[in-house]
């Protein structure tokens, strides 16, 4: 009979070798299904309805997994693939499963509304998701604000957008400066001072230390708008008066225009680009701004 | 009374000496490891989920006892033998069913007071405090406990005529069909022929509606359960437990231990 001590050495250093090549297998096949992966999920569980079923009466707790399986997705694309396709799919099951999942709505139609690469771009997903929001929680009355949002930021749909602000204004529970908001935007359509009040009331609406780092982003994004308009201007002047376009802020400086290098929010330089339009670093992390990144 | 409580508590006894409630460290574990995780990869949802996955893991954790111990209830004091010793004291067979099943009642009792300590502990720790939305919850846990209860006759009921594997299976078909409940009855509205419809209602009815139990998504979301639930509820429970364990007692009245 063969003692235990004989055969336990080479059985664990067998069990050993057997757990190593596991995970060589498993990358491999990670690596061969990684294209389908996406595919399988989107073509088994694209109806929210029959998730729900299959939920057993637990649904909220499959909204809160596909909630994290879109943030996840969301945040995942976006530092990678830029690829947001199981992004809509995810969020509407999220919130069949769960009606009443307010931030699944609402960072749900942020991040659809974000422009490509930083989003998928698709306001009108947004849009979609919204208004089936607003159908199932017709008591919560900033889902007629988020809508304007994106029909004003997303659509530049001014129209649109006035009219949202004017229907969530109806709501009892609306705050007074819905009527107005939705007045100005009627009125003059997009200005950077409208986006500046919306992004500020997303920001003061929220506890949420990611949607509100979200608004302070694009808040700043505007700023550099301003900033960036404001030395256009004296780029603009130092042509007219020189006849040439400036090389770089330095020569602003000689001319006594600015003091200095100007800075954005975030600390990185300016820069004048060979054809004259003023531009963040490369190395700046603001997205947010327009005119900052027009390459 | 006596008898019957006596037989409660062995039974009580035994499941905490067969180390059932063991599985309060992995309920802990679980919970503690959900807050940590979900606030980390997650936005928004570490209470929501906190909520979702405790009291889920609470119903999930108690039917898992209430089925595995119930099924065994009847059937092991058979195998072993123990049962004849038992009878062949003043003890009636009615009062041996009430007694297995108080004591599995107590079990469960113990088992979901000591998951909700642990459970508003992490709520606690997620939160930084209590408000009134917290209120629900405690109506979700007695309907959790209601549904356990539920379970526990109904494995009780199969103990005292099938083996534990098929009453095992009996018990876990019959949560799952309860749980579907709700959608057999829409299913019997969306059917043509009255025979069908009539023979699907008859079947919404009889099965025991697990659904009516569910509040946990809107627990979660601080939504107030109504009383005509409470009471509803309340009713339904004790109406269909009373009638397995008649059902239950009848038959093992019935059945010949020779």
């Amino acid at each position: 009979m063969i003692t235990a001590r004989r055969w336990l050495p080479p059985a664990l250093l067998l069990a050993l070798l057997a757990g190593v090549l596991l995970v060589r297998v498993q990358q491999r096949l990670d690596a061969t299904l990684g294209d389908y992966r996406a595919e399988e999920q989107l073509l088994y569980l694209s109806s929210g309805e029959w998730v729900k079923r299959l939920s057993l009466g637990y649904d909220g707790l499959m909204a809160c997994i596909y909630w994290t399986r879109a943030v996840q997705h969301f945040g995942r694309q976006r530092l990678g693939e830029k690829e947001y396709k199981l992004l809509y799919p995810l969020l509407d099951i999220t919130t069949t499963l769960d009606p009443q999942l307010i931030l699944a709505y609402r960072f749900g139609a942020i991040f659809l509304t974000e422009k490509p690469p930083g989003g998928p771009g698709r306001p009108d997903q947004a849009v979609t998701l919204l208004e089936k929001g607003i159908r199932l929680n017709p008591d919560y009355w900033r889902f007629w604000y988020d809508l304007g949002f994106v029909y004003y930021r997303g659509l530049q749909d001014y129209q649109h957008a006035a009219a949202a602000f004017y229907k969530g204004a109806e709501h009892p529970a609306a705050a007074p400066w819905m009527r107005i908001m939705a007045a100005k935007v009627e009125a003059e359509g997009g200005t950077r001072e409208h986006a500046r009040f919306l992004w500020t009331e997303l920001y003061n609406s929220t506890d949420d230390p990611i949607m509100r780092q979200s608004a302070l982003s694009h808040l700043i994004g505007l700023r550099v708008d301003d900033e960036i308009e404001f030395l256009q201007g004296l780029v603009g002047r130092y042509a007219k008066e020189t006849g040439k376009l400036p090389r770089s802020f330095a020569d602003l400086a000689a001319a006594g225009m600015i003091p200095g290098q100007p800075l954005d929010p975030l600390g990185n330089p300016y820069r004048i680009a060979p054809d004259g339009r003023v531009l963040l670093d490369p190395q700046s992390p603001i997205i947010t701004s327009t005119l900052g990144r027009r390459e | 009374m006596q008898r019957v409580g006596a037989i409660a508590l062995n039974t009580f006894r035994e499941a905490v000496r067969d180390r059932v409630l063991y599985n309060l460290i992995v309920f802990a574990l679980l919970l503690m490891g959900t807050a940590i995780l979900f606030g980390q990869i997650s936005i928004g949802v570490q209470k929501l989920i906190l909520v979702n996955l405790g009291l889920t893991a609470m119903t999930f954790f108690g039917l898992a006892i209430a089925i595995f111990i119930g099924i065994g209830l009847v059937y092991k004091e058979m195998d072993k033998r123990t049962l004849y010793a038992l009878l062949s004291k003043p003890v009636r067979r009615y009062e041996f069913i009430l007694g297995k099943f108080c004591g599995l009642a107590l079990t469960l009792l113990v088992n979901i007071l000591l998951m909700s300590v642990g459970f508003f502990l992490a709520l606690y720790y997620v939160k930084r405090g209590f408000d009134a939305a917290d209120l629900p919850l405690f109506s979700a846990i007695y309907f959790i406990f209601l549904q356990l209860l539920l379970a526990t006759a109904l494995a009780l009921l199969f103990s005292c005529f099938s083996s534990p594997v098929l009453s095992a299976a009996f018990t876990l078909g019959l949560f799952i069909t309860g749980s579907f409940a709700a959608d057999l009855r829409e299913l019997s509205e969306a059917l043509e022929a009255p025979w069908l419809e009539g023979l699907m209602q008859a079947v919404y009815y009889a099965v025991p509606n697990f659904s009516n139990f569910n509040v946990i998504t809107s627990a979660a979301h601080g939504r107030a359960v109504p009383g005509a639930l409470l009471w509803g509820n309340t009713a339904y429970g004790a109406l269909y437990i009373g009638i397995v364990l008649l059902a239950s007692m009848l038959i093992f009245h019935n059945r010949n231990l020779k």
